[in-house]
């Protein structure tokens, strides 16, 4: 009896929070599943069906967004993944303990995503500042000269967005692993006549390649299911699959409500299959680490 | 160990359990509020007197800064000095707060934060068919016997959809286009002149994309003169597939048009405000606007060119009523039906009209103001750059029923932006 309450205390005590979360996210989903079968009993839909993601499965502007999607975030992510990998590299290598270094890249993490948004705007459009820096040096004589950055097809203003974004993040995850590395392992691998690149390919990638890989996914994940970058930067067509569920959510005609939400049991699936990813990698990252 | 795992599991099901009954039986169930027929037996003082010291939640859309600014400033002081009420003008789109309204009738909530909306056509069909608004009340506000025409149908209906008392009039609306003229000497007079215009000068005319209102608006507008006038449409007794032809010249026409819009028109601009900062800043020549006299103010405020006009197409233009009504939740009825009262006013829809505040057209019936009433409004300055009353009127058509909306902006995805992407 005592060992079971006092197995028991820690989840009394969570209970409270654990109600609030669970409550909001299972309730949200259980919703959204019911929805996207038909069932919306308020408008007087009452039949489970399948009919709505025959539908949407079969819609070619679906698949055109979700095809748009994938590409923003495999894009978007395998640059920051390199980059921020490098810049983590250069840190722990030159740059030890420089405060001022270490704040600056990590900036980028407390703007906003709609900040972030606004900023590439600003600087990337075609009456942006670099637009007009480069016309007043001459290079380009009209402003339709400069590349489509913001509201094209290619989305290359949501990439530069999101890469933006999340460099200092894969920076930070890498660093802390690469910091900690024994400095004998660098002795060793120059004894044995590696160079700083075979040393970095052979012995610092493989180590950090957990965190590189959890940071991927984390920053996937995200910028697949995130919705207000695409939403301000991206063009009419094609939208990512956020930005088209919002534009049927928002739609005054409620019969179009479960299409909303087979687009949201879309994006919840594919982002429980990552987190499923995630955490198996973290298993593998636990047996490295010991 | 094996213990704790199981009742975790457990007590997650238990609460997913517990949240489905919850949802489901918050579903459904027709309220019948004593308090509701009550207040509206009371006599309009009485409700004035329920109403003083009491706040009432204004819920309008936020994006255009000299509404709010005339919300804020003019109608919340004199609410406040008049009445002792409390306004809280809060931001949202009205598909925002029909969802969020919603969600409050599906969990049964008696009592929402929203006590007033601003909202018209497609988004008070969806409220009104869902049972989300209160009424009928109109008959209980003083001011909309006083001033404005009861038998009119600009108040009975709104995009063909009856009002039945559950709206009150609050502003009219029309299509507007402003350009500016040191760049368009002479206006296009009709879609044949502007297709040549767009044509000339690629890349200086787009339009805001749905569900944009402005934009969506236009859509109409040349789906009404392509398809030889607005008349087939608005008995609303097209079926969607009648519907979806009969649009078809329409997109004939914006796609002929299409590779000479701003970015070739590859895309649109997300949001009038979007194209209205394009047109000040001489990106796009010619924006749109719901607020016959907008450019009036906008050059006085400095952000459009001193050289902007207005123009509307020989054809007609759609013009439309917005309107004011209260959620089936509200918890402040009175308060709200005493700041209709207020904004159906004389004073409050003279103050409307004036450009310098907001430049929207007021519901009051010409034929039922005092000669003093008529004298203000004749002396309002709507200044250079707009069109007069009259001229408005003469050419204004009326609006799309409200159900044809979402169709028709689902087939110009589909047959314009789509096309060729």
């Amino acid at each position: 009896m005592e060992r079971v309450s006092a197995g028991f205390k820690p989840y009394i005590m969570l209970a409270p929070v654990m109600a609030v979360l669970l409550g909001l996210f299972v309730g949200g989903i259980v919703t959204c599943l019911l929805q996207s079968l038909g069932y919306f009993p308020v408008i007087g839909l009452r039949e489970i069906t399948f009919k709505y993601y025959r539908e949407v499965l079969t819609n070619p502007e679906f698949l055109r967004s979700l095809s748009f999607s994938l590409y923003i975030s495999m894009v978007s992510s395998v640059i920051a993944v390199v980059l921020g990998v490098f810049v983590a590299h250069r840190i722990s290598r030159y740059l030890q303990g420089q405060t001022l270094v270490k704040l600056l890249y990590k900036l980028p993490i407390v703007v906003p995503h709609t900040v972030a948004a606004l900023m590439i705007f600003m600087l990337f459009s075609r009456s942006g500042i670099i637009s007009r820096a480069i016309y007043q040096l001459g290079l380009i004589s009209y402003q339709e000269q400069f590349p489509e950055m913001v509201f094209d097809s290619k989305g290359i203003g949501i990439i530069i967005a999101y890469i933006w974004k999340e460099i200092p993040f894969v920076a930070i995850m890498v660093y802390t692993i690469l910091r900690n590395i024994n400095e004998s392992f660098r002795d060793v691998a120059y004894n044995l006549g590696a160079s700083e690149g075979q040393f970095f390919y052979y012995v610092l990638l493989p180590i950090s390649m957990p965190a590189i890989i959890s940071s991927f996914i984390i920053i996937f994940a995200f910028s697949f299911g995130a919705f207000e970058v695409p939403y301000l930067l991206g063009p009419t067509y094609p939208r990512t699959l956020p930005v088209m569920a919002y534009t049927y959510y928002i739609s005054p005609d409620l019969t179009r409500r479960p299409y909303t939400m087979v687009i949201a049991v879309f994006l919840t699936i594919i982002s429980i299959g990552l987190i499923l990813v995630y955490s198996r990698i973290l298993k593998i990252f636990q047996i490295y680490s010991r | 160990m094996l213990n704790k795992k199981i009742t975790v599991k457990l007590s997650s099901a238990i609460l997913v359990i517990f949240l489905i009954l919850l949802i489901s039986t918050g579903c459904g169930g027709k309220r019948t509020d004593q308090a509701e027929t009550s207040l509206l037996g009371k006599s309009f003082d009485e409700i004035v007197k329920m109403a003083e010291g009491t706040e009432v939640n204004f819920y309008m859309w936020g994006g255009d800064q000299r509404v709010n600014a005339w919300v804020d400033n003019f109608v919340a002081e004199r609410v406040k000095k008049e009445y002792g009420i409390k306004l809280n003008r809060i931001p949202m789109n009205a598909e925002d707060f029909i969802n969020k309204l919603l969600g409050e009738k599906q969990l049964n909530k008696k009592e929402g934060s929203i006590d007033l909306l601003w909202i018209n056509g497609e988004n008070f069909w969806t409220a009104k068919e869902n049972g989300l608004l209160f009424g009928p009340f109109i008959d209980k506000i003083p001011n909309y016997t006083r001033y404005l025409d009861t038998a009119s149908d600009d108040n009975l209906f709104d995009f063909g959809y009856p009002t039945e008392g559950f709206e009150a009039p609050y502003g009219r609306a029309q299509l507007v286009f402003i350009y500016d003229e040191s760049k368009i000497p002479v206006p296009p007079k009709d879609l044949e002149k502007l297709k040549e215009l767009v044509m000339k000068n690629p890349g200086k005319f787009t339009y805001p994309a749905p569900p944009d209102f402005t934009g969506s608006a236009f859509i109409r507008n040349v789906i009404y003169e392509t398809a030889g006038g607005y008349k087939r449409f608005i008995d609303g007794d097209m079926n969607e597939d009648e519907l979806k032809e009969a649009i078809k010249p329409a997109w004939d026409y914006l796609n002929e048009i299409k590779p000479y819009l701003w970015k070739e028109g590859k895309t649109y601009p997300a949001a009038l405000a979007q194209q209205e900062n394009m047109f000040a800043d001489g990106e796009v020549w010619i924006t749109m606007s719901y607020t016959p006299f907008k450019a009036a103010g906008e050059i006085k405020k400095g952000t459009f060119p001193e050289t902007a006009k207005t123009f509307i197409l020989e054809k007609g233009t759609i013009g439309n009523t917005h309107f004011l009504a209260i959620p089936f939740n509200a918890r402040n009825k009175a308060g709200a039906m005493v700041v209709i009262n207020f904004l159906q006013g004389f004073e409050a829809q003279a103050s409307k009209f004036d450009p310098e505040n907001w430049g929207d057209l007021p519901v009051f019936d010409y034929d039922k103001l005092s000669a003093e009433e008529r004298q203000i409004v004749e002396n309002t300055e709507t200044g250079e750059a707009t069109l007069s009353l009259e001229e408005l009127l003469k050419h204004r058509v009326p609006e799309m029923p409200s159900k044809f909306v979402p169709i028709i902006e689902e087939e110009w995805m589909k047959n314009v932006v789509r096309e060729g992407n």
